[in-house]
């Protein structure tokens, strides 16, 4: 149940990256958010790039610590099991992952099913991603 | 960690020399942020009689104390200086990232005094601050700059100010550019950036900004955009964006036509909202803004973040263009350039009425917007008939005539709203500090677009004084012109991110005392009621068409309604603030003493 972007409705606010590291974090900094949106304007034009967890769980593919499951909605990170060796920060395929100042693994929990980041974007750029099969299930 | 760093950047050009400053906390209580902290900190052991162009000047770079928050439309920049388009104090504001980012670095503002011996660039993080030679830039348009400098500082995430070739080239309406497409406009500060040798400020931050109770604060913010409005897919400003007005202005009969000529424009429907529509690629919002008013638009020669209602009535009606893809050139040229839209539709307006007039053929003429296009590139390079353009419908009229259709209050070339269509807005040309400028309050929408008589002064020195000291405090505590906000959720947002009590009053006050100190530097240098007029053009003639066909606005009535303007603001006879006025907004002791010394010189 990934999140959802829709780079067509984006206005490169980043209210979704304030509101992650709000809740996450308690301060207001876009660089620790889960989620990160930018927008840059290059020779030919805007260009819009996103990085969020898509939960295709390599993460726990190559964790040698067997610190990060996921409960079929979100990844779930043991902070007692992380040793920061940055192994998941390196093979995350969108690049997402980073460590905290406390060398721990941060990766998008969704916000325990309700995430902070849909709530704050202002033009529904960022939704829960339902697949309709699973639905239907 | 607080949202409030009490820290400025201290930058000295000439002895290459950079410290951190502390700023007190009394400044905020007394002048909050963005436009008021920076009036303050530019005035500090300044004279108000400095040469706009020397070392001397300042450019102080000023935040939101919620800069960097999650509150909407929080984060532009404020930069202030002495302008050396009018003389006076001058600021404005750019939205874009830089706001946030300059917070995110450690910093609440950044002071720029003296002249670098090469062209030179700030760059700014939480680690480092440096002045490094770029001279690789010089001549170089804003668009490129910026791209260059991103590879040269090796980060496409940093943020950046720069000028063009005109803020080089000393133009005074020269603006300054960020993130492409998001200029400080007015006054020509760019080109005080261009006299101390600065082609560029970089910035990258990364620290946290902190409240004093985030959880509170995202509730509240949250229930008061809501009740704003902000977030709402039907407001216009993100539906359409400022080209909304030009409808508005045309039903009105304020669109300048033919430099002021006319208040209606036959071709409006090619310029106007649906026609900009059809080339827009993306809608794209300043850092924290729900509203995102920015419209990314594309036609097969030029792209631009733009045009915004200013610029397509002066680089449209007020000069006879009515070639929308032709608009989206000379948006993109004068922002590449390094040119206000609004001085330079302005000024060519002015030119386009002498030859047509046969007063002085400046070889250009009403929709010639071909040439116009040339006539700014020379303009920025000051090259020439450019040259002699270059010194603005004020230095033009004084040499060739036509002083009385020289469309500019103070120097500084009018926007785009006719005040003989709705009168409150003359005065407020005219008190505005900064000169003929559009943003120190915008009663029209109480007049031509609300419920008042827009052909009557009656109240309508209360009004301009009441919206003034509104928007200097929203400007203060520092939210955007698109939030229509009150005094009361002005005050609670101050709670929220800066921390104590604030009230409603508190803000209006915040809001007269900084209008007041700016109109006491603008004192210092030596205007007074002599330079609080209209052109001519809007006393002795009738608009022919719309709401306005045929209704004059009396010289003697405007007169009047200034003179009751300045009995309210508490000011003498010669628009001076009185010391009992200032003294009881408690303004600093030593502003008034410097001030006391003034008054007696001028006697």
């Amino acid at each position: 149940m990934p999140l959802q972007f829709r780079r067509s409705r984006c206005t490169g606010c980043k209210l979704c990256q304030l509101a992650c590291s709000a809740t996450h974090e308690q301060v207001f900094n876009p660089d620790k958010s889960r989620i990160k949106i930018d927008h840059v304007y290059r020779e030919d034009g805007i260009h819009i790039g996103s990085k969020h967890c898509t939960f295709c769980k390599e993460c726990e593919a190559v964790c040698p610590e067997g610190a990060i499951s996921n409960n079929e909605k979100w990844m779930l990170v043991d902070w007692d099991k992380c040793v920061g060796c940055g192994t998941c920060v390196e093979k995350c395929p969108t690049k997402i992952i980073y460590l905290n100042p406390d060398n721990k693994s941060v990766i998008c929990d969704l916000c325990g099913g309700s995430p902070r980041c849909v709530e704050w974007c202002p033009k529904d750029a960022v939704s829960l991603f339902k697949k309709k099969m699973e639905a239907a299930r | 960690m607080n949202s409030f760093w009490g820290k400025m950047l201290y930058v000295d050009l000439t002895r290459q020399h950079i410290e951190t400053r502390a700023i007190p906390n009394e400044w905020v209580e007394l002048y909050a942020g963005q436009k008021g902290l920076g009036t303050r900190i530019l005035m500090e052991d300044f004279s108000a009689t400095t040469d706009p162009l020397s070392p001397e000047n300042r450019l102080v770079l000023s935040t939101a104390i919620m800069a960097g928050t999650i509150v909407s439309s929080s984060s532009k920049l404020a930069i202030v200086s002495k302008s050396p388009q009018t003389g006076t104090i001058s600021d404005g504001s750019v939205g874009g990232h830089i706001g946030a980012e300059l917070k995110y670095a450690g910093y609440d503002a950044v002071l720029i005094t003296g002249k670098a011996d090469t062209l030179s660039y700030l760059y700014v993080d939480p680690e480092k601050a440096e002045i490094r030679p770029i001279t690789e830039l010089q001549g170089v348009g804003a668009f490129q700059s910026e791209d260059r400098l991103k590879q040269v500082i090796g980060d496409e995430q940093v943020k950046i100010l720069t000028i063009g070739p005109a803020g080089e080239n000393l133009v005074p309406f020269s603006c300054i550019c960020s993130e492409k497409y998001r200029q400080l406009g007015r006054g020509g500060i760019g080109a005080v950036m261009g006299s101390k040798n600065l082609k560029a400020v970089c910035v990258r931050g990364w620290l946290d900004v902190a409240v004093p109770d985030i959880e509170e604060c995202m509730q509240a913010v949250a229930d008061i955009h809501k009740k704003d409005e902000v977030t709402s897919p039907n407001n216009e400003i993100y539906t359409d964006g400022t080209p909304v007005l030009v409808d508005f202005s045309q039903y009105s009969g304020l669109l300048p036509t033919r430099n002021f000529q006319e208040g209606q424009f036959e071709g409006y429907e090619k310029i106007n909202s649906p026609a900009f529509k059809e080339i827009r690629r993306n809608k794209k919002a300043c850092f924290s803004c729900a509203i995102a008013c920015g419209n990314y638009v594309k036609t097969e020669t030029a792209a631009v973040e733009g045009p915004e209602y200013e610029t397509i009535a002066l680089g449209g009606s007020c000069i006879g263009n009515a070639d929308r893809d032709k608009l989206v050139e000379f948006n993109a040229l004068c922002d590449d350039l390094g040119l206000d839209t609004i001085s330079a539709g302005g000024i060519l307006a002015y030119m386009m009425e002498m030859t047509e007039k046969g007063l002085h053929d400046f070889d250009i003429r009403f929709g010639e917007t071909d040439k116009a296009l040339t006539l700014l590139e020379d303009i920025a390079h000051r090259r020439g008939p450019g040259k002699e353009a270059a010194s603005g419908a004020k230095g033009l009229s004084e040499k060739y005539g036509g002083v009385d259709f020289a469309m500019q209050v103070k120097g500084m070339e009018l926007p785009a709203y006719d005040p003989r269509g709705s009168w409150a807005m003359g005065l407020s040309y005219v008190t505005a500090p900064r000169g003929g400028c559009h943003m120190s309050a915008f009663p029209i929408e109480a007049e031509a677009w609300g419920d008042l008589d827009p052909f009557t002064f009656e109240g309508k020195a209360q009004l301009v004084m009441e919206l003034q000291n509104a928007q200097f405090a929203k400007f203060s505590i520092g939210v955007c012109d698109f939030w229509p906000i009150d005094s009361h959720t002005l005050a609670r947002l101050f709670e929220l991110t800066y921390g104590g009590k604030w009230t409603a009053a508190q803000m209006d006050r915040i809001g007269e005392r900084i209008f007041n100190l700016q109109r006491m530097f603008n004192v210092m240098a030596g205007f007074s009621r002599r330079e609080d007029k209209l052109p001519a053009r809007l006393h002795k003639e009738f608009l022919k068409t719309g709401p306005p066909k045929g209704i004059s606005m009396p010289q003697a009535a405007f007169e009047k309604a200034l003179a009751e303007y300045y009995a309210l603001r508490g000011w003498d006879t010669r628009g001076r603030p009185t010391v009992e006025k200032l003294e009881e907004l408690d303004i600093e002791e030593m502003f008034i003493e410097d001030y006391k010394k003034e008054l007696n010189h001028a006697g």
